[in-house]
This record gives structure tokens, C-alpha cells and sequence, in this order.
């Protein structure tokens, strides 16, 4: 965010000198703002440019003897392997589906908390709910799968316990590839949604308050000033950050969902980024998983692109 | 390496965000290819390495060696073996340790990076990573070093023939050096029954696969422990790796007339190799291992625990059958368990096809081309394969760590425990470049050991062909084949054994593995094979 901000502190800055000469007094001027940019453009260019130097050994059969230059060209030959490979079907499927239902179902529920947060009149009571719902933002990956192991545990977790005092007959929550995506999606929401909530809600409290006092004065209902009031006075935050979230579709949740991957549920765990780990880092097939990791960014891209646009005509607000 | 990529993709196209950090590893790949084509044979003069007898070099020199710290070892560093070997060698090795965990992760960004240090130590190279480092250059042949600064390991190379074929590339190149077993019991895992319960139960050693589920039923319903509680586990294994196979597969398919020749699932009849995961025999294995799986049997546990769960109930005395190499994770209750032959299939088959060639280990060792000192470094592996060196390895100190008995090395008492044995020696965790011959194995061959081997001993295959050596085109070839349907094969037969897929599935599975090239894999082995008969 921080790049933003200078980004937007210079741009009017930019407009007014026009030519190349008051360009430079303007920037011999206003330096140390200059100075400020250098660092997150250093960033860019050292972590985020940089390395797409490397992206050729998508195109080369790479060995690590004779370097990224050395490398012969082979050209698409990778992604022609990965289109007929037996798992490309199953893989984009299983990235697909598992971003397209975090989106649909955890992307909302954030925007409901923080409307209840701010609804609730009562003080204590909020903050409590607050920070109960954010707290386990803080625990790690791996401590999480291992929390979901335990719990879902056939013969000794709480959950299948629960499940046999009710006569039922204990579930293998975590080797079932059925309900894979449910746990998955489902600890997500309980793990971020909390987290997530304080953009809105710092949001809910910039919208002006006499416009709630218009609503009132003018008889509209609670629901009806969330509808009419809030919402729209959040919109914008909304749509960024649906945007942002379509910005890292393809690439979420790598660390836990293989932690939490087995054979038994491999057959709807199984995605592009856990894939390229495994054949790529752990099987040394550094060419091959690159094509894979650039077909999966250009999937990306092109989605993003795509809510872009959609946002740009349908909410003026967007990205660029 | 992957993920700076990605994220730059997704981070140009939103470029105001600092949400998505996601760096985690540099992106040295690129900037590390100078000059190793010249340097890949070592022209400079073995400066004063001498040919026999320590120190092996008058001037002490320095060595970096990239290594794996099993979970049970301390520190090599604290290893007797590598601190009275520094003094006797005048060699100072720095260790640089990676856990077991993540460890082919490290080994492959380290190659891939081109960050390489003098020697890989423990390595477990993989015959395809030999051949492809070795192709280009980042490890530098060992034959010559070999005839000229290794006479121990050249004896035994000698001695036994197809310890050179099974790590000769078809160049001619030989660009890891093995871990060596020559005693038999070393090389295949024990079916480990617990006969305090068979004889509480009247039971009689299981001698059929009908027979072992009979046996494994009265396990799980007879209470043989006699706790009152349905706590046995009648039969359990390790979980296995990705990748190299599912462990209880490999201990049972002897009994179904599935062999594990040339390093695979393989059988050899008459000259023609078969790769038989399509087989109706295997899927007669698959069939009798999901009876026992359904039926609680089989460990719940089996596909998902960890090494550390399984040792563990070794030692727990609930097990009813399992299988290792040696009693040592279970030598406080040790007299509860004998070793039993393998049981006879429905087809008659009686075979223990789990079993390692004498080069148990491959690539166990290597020197890469930034050693300035390949003769020395040669030099300082090479007493490893001698009796001597290897005991000073497993064992330590005389009179310290071990004591002689008849020549042969036994543990102290305060050594001999499961605590602290792998703590000082590297051989513990497996893997390690030695040689294990009866002389250094009190420890992991008592008589309890070797009485099972014995139970196993007529059952072994006549010939036991280790994995061949491809050229480094095959090699490649056979990878990608291999990726797929090794991966392909794993899952769907832990599916099949735990029911997640039903047998009416079995030509589809069939069907899939053909589509996967398994025909291709096959001639490729066939050809292989056909050149070692020749």
C-alpha cells in the first residue's frame, strides 16, 4: 500500500511540470519524496522484474550445469506435455474450484461481520466479537492442519465423537476426497474472516454520519439503512478488494492445502501450485514446472483483467 | 525458485499492492554458470596426496560437505567417528546438516542454484540426479579417482561385480559412489510376528495369506494383550514416501508372485520383463490387502503416519505383524517377536521380493566440480569401505563407545540403547557411504535378527537385478514416464486398499496406465535389462 500512496502523492506533481527540464526542478524539489519511491521500486525490480529473467526455461530444457543461458530452446515442447498430461484436467479443475468457492463463499462473509461489528450497539460486546473473530489470523499454517487433524480425527477427535453420541459412524474427515473442500473453505472463513472484516469496518466508519440521520429522519429501517446506506458507502473497498483477492486466485493456499493433501483425498486436493512443487522442487523438473507456473499466471492475468474491466463499466471504481 | 515467478506475474498486473509478498527463495538460479565446463576434470596436481596410510594429506585442508541429520542423530560434528577421523586424515570437514524433512528439497535447490559444496555427503542421489548432474558437470567422474585413491572400495568393486554395473552410466561414468551391504541380513525387512500372542491364542505361525487373516482376525478379537480393550493392532507398516512405492505393497506382493527386479515392479520371465502394477495378480494383491483393511486389519493409521508413529509402535507391544530390518526399535520387549517366512499366496507364490542389491545405497556419495581436492576427498570416503574405518564409523571409540569381542565390535551398555546409539554414529537414519559386512553388524544382526533372515533366506529371488543405468536422454525420458504413473500407481492403490474406489474400476485403471505410456516404460526396462545380460 505504501507505493500507492506515494504514487498518488506524486502524480499531481507529475501533471504539472509536463516537460522534461521542470520535470527535474520539480523532482530536485521534492526529493526526499523521490527518495521514498526508491524503495519500493527497488522491490519491484530486484524480487518481481528481476526473475522473469529465469521465466525462458519455461522454453528451454534447463540444466543447471550450463545455466539459464546455456539451456537448449525447445519451445512449447512443456506445455504440450502438461495439455496431455493425465492431470492437467484434474489440476485446473481443482484450482478453479476450490478459488471460484473461497471467492463465492468467504468473500461475502467478512462484509456481513463487519456490518454486524458496527450494527451492534453495544460497545464491549463488539469489541469482544471483534477480537474473538480475528484472533486465530495469528496461528500458523501448520499449527491450523494440525488442529483440523485432531479434531477431525476418526477415533479421537471431538467432531466424530460427536458424530457416534448422535448413533452416527465416525467420518474420515481429512482421507475423504468429498469433503476436502468443505474443510478447506470452511477453516479459511474461521481462520481470516475476522481479519478481513477491519478494511470494511474501518470503511463503514468513513461513511458520513448525517446521511444515516437523513435515512432516519426519513423512517428507513435498519435493514434498510444497510442496504441503502452502508453498502453503497463501501463499495468501492469492496470492489478493490474483490479485485485484488481475483489478483492471487490461482496461487492461494499452496502451503495448506499440502499439508493437508493424502492419496486418498489427492483426487480434489491435487492443484496447479502443489503440483508444481512436487514435480518441480521435490523431482527436479525445473522447465517443466515453469511452463506450468507461467500457464497458471497467464490464467491469472488474464481473470484479473477481466474483473478489471467488469468493475471499471459496471462501479467506476477500479484498479487503473 | 517457482514462486518469485508467479507472484511476478500476478505483482506486475497489480502493481500497487504489497499484499502478495510471497518471496521466499532468491532467484540465484541465474547468476552462478560461470567456467564449470573447464573445470569438470580434475587436471590439478594432487598436491602431496599420499597414495596409502594417514594423514592423507601433510597440509591440512578444508572440505564443505552438504549432508541429511536423521531426526535420532546429534550433531556430526559431535560424532566421534568425524572427530578422531580429522586428526588420523588431517581433512577438517565442516558439515552443512539438512533434516531428513525437506531434505531433497535442499539437495535439488543446491544443484539447481549451482551453490555447491566440496562433497555430498549421505546424499541419496537418485540414478536419474547422478546422471543428470553428472551430464552437466556439476559432479565430476569418480572412476578414475576410484582405481587410483580408493583401494579399499575398488576391492570390493571387484569382489562383487554388479556393484560396478549398477552404478556405471553407459558412458562409462561413475558419478556416486554407494553405500555397500554385504550382509545379506541388511538388505531386506523382517515380517516380524508377535509370537507372545500366538502361542496365548494357540495359534500356530501363520504359513498362508488365508492363514495370516485368520490370524490377524483372532488378533483383533481375542484380546491378546489381555487388557480388556479392542487396543491391538493386528497388522501395520511404514507410510512410505511419494514416489518410491507404498511400503506394505512391497512387503506382501512376493505372496502374489509380483517380483521387484531391476529397482521396479517388475518381473523377469524367461529374459522378458514385465511390469505387472496392470496385472491381475495385482490387483489379487490389491483385493486381499483391502479384506484386511476393510475388516480393521490393517492399521487405520497406515497411509498417513508419520516414521516416528510407526518406531514408536514397534516398541508399544499392541502390534500384532509389522516389518523392519532389525529388532532395534523394539529391543525392550524383543522376546515377544519372532521373524516368520513369507506366507504362500492363493497361486502358491512364496517369495520375499523385498530385497536391496548389495550397492544397497546409491549415490550415497559425490564430489562436485568445485573441489579443489578430489584425490584427498576420494582418499578420505575410501576408509569407510575398509572393516576398520567402517567400525570406527558405527562404532566410535574402543573402550569408550565399543568393546571387542572375538574381533568384533559390540556397543557399551550405555551405548546399546535406542537413545543414545544414533547419536554418535551416522550410519543410523540410513544411507550413509560405507561398507556393512558381518564384521560391523553386532548391533543390527543379533541372533534374533539372523534367525528371521533365515526364515526368509529360501524364499529369496535367485537373481536380484538392481536398477540399471540409463543414458541421460532415457534417463529423462523414463522420469517423465515414471512421474506420472509412479504417482498415478501410488494413489490409486492406496484407493483401492482403503476402498475409496471400488474394484469394478479396475479396467479403467488399466486402461489409464496404458494411456500413460506404461508399454513404452516396459521396452525401455527390456532394453536395459537385455544390455546387462548381454
Amino acid at each position: 500500500m505504501e507505493s500507492a500512496q506515494v504514487d498518488a502523492a506524486v502524480a499531481p506533481l507529475r501533471r504539472r511540470s509536463g516537460r522534461g527540464g521542470r520535470l527535474l526542478r520539480q523532482m530536485a524539489k521534492r526529493y526526499d519524496l523521490y527518495l521514498m519511491l526508491l524503495l519500493p521500486m527497488a522491490w519491484y525490480l530486484i524480487f518481481h522484474y528481476g526473475p522473469l529473467y529465469g521465466l525462458q526455461i519455461a522454453f528451454k530444457n534447463f540444466n543447471p550445469g550450463k545455466g539459464i543461458l546455456g539451456s537448449p530452446w525447445i519451445g512449447f515442447d512443456h506445455f504440450e506435455r502438461f495439455f496431455d498430461s493425465y492431470y492437467f484436467g484434474r489440476l485446473l479443475w481443482n484450482t478453479l474450484t476450490i478459488n471460484l468457492f473461497s471467492l463465492l463463499i468467504a468473500f461475502p462473509i467478512p462484509i456481513f461481520l463487519a456490518l454486524i461489528v458496527t450494527e451492534i450497539r453495544g460497545k464491549t460486546f463488539s469489541k469482544w466479537l471483534q477480537n474473538i473473530t480475528y484472533v486465530p489470523h495469528f496461528i500458523s499454517v501448520v499449527v491450523i492442519v494440525g488442529i483440523l487433524t485432531v479434531f477431525l480425527s476418526p477415533s479421537t477427535g471431538p467432531v466424530n465423537k460427536l458424530i457416534e453420541a448422535f448413533g452416527g459412524s465416525p467420518v474420515r474427515f481429512m482421507e475423504s476426497a468429498g469433503w476436502f473442500k468443505s474443510i478447506y473453505i470452511g477453516s479459511n472463513i474461521w481462520q481470516s474472516m475476522g481479519w478481513q472484516s477491519i478494511i470494511y469496518i474501518a470503511a463503514l466508519s468513513g461513511v458520513n454520519p448525517d446521511l444515516y440521520e437523513a435515512a432516519k429522519m426519513d423512517g428507513a429501517s435498519r435493514l434498510r439503512r444497510i442496504w441503502h446506506v452502508s453498502l453503497p458507502g463501501i463499495v468501492p473497498v469492496i470492489v478493490i478488494l474483490l479485485i485484488l483477492d481475483v489478483g492471487h486466485f490461482m496461487n492461494i493456499g499452496f502451503e495448506k492445502i499440502l499439508l493437508m493433501q493424502n492419496n486418498l483425498n489427492l483426487e480434489s486436493s491435487d492443484v496447479i501450485s502443489t503440483f508444481v512443487y512436487t514435480t518441480g522442487i521435490l523431482k527436479g523438473e525445473y522447465s517443466y514446472t515453469s511452463a506450468i507456473g507461467l500457464f497458471n499466471s497467464l490464467i491469472n492475468l488474464t481473470l484479473l483483467l477481466l474483473v478489471n474491466r467488469f468493475a471499471r463499466k459496471t462501479s467506476e471504481t477500479s484498479l487503473w | 525458485m517457482r514462486k518469485p515467478w508467479k507472484s511476478s506475474a500476478v505483482s506486475i498486473a497489480i502493481a500497487t499492492s504489497l499484499v502478495l509478498a510471497g518471496c521466499s527463495s532468491g532467484s540465484g538460479s541465474d547468476s552462478k554458470n560461470k567456467g564449470n565446463d573447464a573445470s569438470s576434470t580434475p587436471s590439478a596436481s594432487p598436491s602431496g596426496v599420499s597414495a596409502s596410510g594417514f594423514p592423507i594429506v601433510p597440509e591440512t585442508i578444508k572440505l564443505k560437505m552438504f549432508t541429511r541429520i536423521a531426526p535420532v542423530n546429534g550433531p556430526f560434528k559431535d560424532m566421534p567417528v568425524f572427530q578422531d577421523y580429522e586428526k588420523l586424515s588431517n581433512i577438517q570437514v565442516e558439515f552443512i546438516e539438512a533434516p531428513t524433512d525437506g531434505f531433497v528439497e535442499k539437495k535439488n535447490l543446491l544443484f539447481a542454484s549451482n551453490e555447491l559444496p566440496d562433497a555430498i555427503y549421505r546424499s541419496g542421489l537418485t540414478p536419474l540426479e547422478a546422471t543428470r548432474y553428472g551430464a552437466a558437470g556439476q559432479l565430476i567422474p569418480l572412476e578414475d579417482l576410484i582405481d587410483q585413491y580408493a583401494p579399499n572400495l575398488k576391492a570390493l568393486m571387484e569382489q562383487y561385480p554388479e556393484i560396478r554395473a549398477g552404478i556405471t552410466t553407459p558412458e562409462g561414468h561413475i558419478y556416486a559412489i554407494p553405500g555397500i551391504v554385504t550382509l545379506a541380513a541388511a538388505r531386506t525387512d523382517k515380517k516380524w510376528i508377535n509370537k507372545a500372542w500366538l502361542d496365548k491364542l494357540n495359534l500356530k505361525v501363520p504359513e498362508t495369506t488365508d492363514e495370516l487373516y485368520e490370524t490377524l482376525i483372532a488378533f483383533r478379537d481375542q484380546d491378546p494383550n489381555g487388557n480388556n480393550q479392542k487396543d491391538e493392532i493386528p497388522m501395520t507398516a511404514r507410510a512410505g514416501q511419494p514416489g518410491q512405492g507404498l511400503p506394505v505393497v512391497n512387503m506382501m506382493s512376493g505372496s502374489f508372485g509380483l517380483d521387484q527386479q531391476l529397482g521396479y515392479n517388475i518381473n523377469i520371465d524367461n529374459d522378458q520383463v514385465q511390469i505387472w502394477m496392470g496385472n491381475d495378480r495385482n490387483k489379487e494383491m490389491l483385493m486381499y490387502l483391502n479384506k484386511l483393511y476393510k475388516e480393521k486389519l490393517l492399521d487405520p493409521e497406515l497411509f498417513s503416519q508419520k516414521e516416528a508413529e510407526y518406531l514408536a509402535k514397534q516398541g508399544s507391544g499392541k502390534t500384532g505383524f509389522f516389518f523392519d530390518q532389525t529388532n532395534n526399535n523394539f529391543l525392550p520387549i524383543q522376546d515377544q517377536y519372532v521373524g516368520i517366512a513369507p506366507p504362500t499366496g492363493p497361486n502358491g507364490d512364496r517369495l520375499q521380493a523385498q530385497t536391496s542389491p548389495i550397492a544397497r545405497d546409491f549415490g550415497a556419495f559425490a564430489i562436485t566440480d568445485v573441489n579443489k581436492h578430489p584425490e584427498a576427498t576420494m582418499r578420505w570416503i575410501d576408509y569407510f569401505y575398509s572393516d576398520e574405518g567402517s567400525t570406527l564409523l558405527r562404532f566410535g571409540r574402543e573402550g569408550e563407545h565399543y568393546v571387542l569381542k572375538d574381533g568384533i565390535p559390540y556397543y557399551t551398555e550405555e551405548y546399546s540403547t535406542a537413545e543414545n546409539q544414533p547419536k554418535i554414529t551416522p550410519y543410523a537414519g540410513g544411507g550413509a557411504p560405507h561398507i556393512i559386512s558381518d564384521r560391523v553388524a553386532s548391533y543390527i544382526n543379533p541372533p534374533q535378527v539372523q534367525e528371521a533372515q533365515k526364515q526368509l533366506d529360501p524364499y529369496m529371488p535367485k537373481v536380484k537385478y538392481g536398477a540399471p543405468m540409463f543414458d541421460e536422454e532415457t534417463a529423462q525420458r523414463v522420469n517423465v514416464l515414471r512421474n506420472d504413473i509412479d504417482k498415478y500407481y501410488e494413489e490409486q492403490s492406496t484407493k483401492f486398499i482403503a476402498g475409496a474406489l471400488s474394484f469394478d474400476k479396475w479396467d479403467e485403471f488399466r486402461s489409464t496406465l496404458n494411456k500413460m505410456g506404461i508399454e513404452e516404460l516396459q521396452r525401455i526396462y527390456q532394453e536395459a535389462y537385455d544390455k546387462t545380460k548381454s
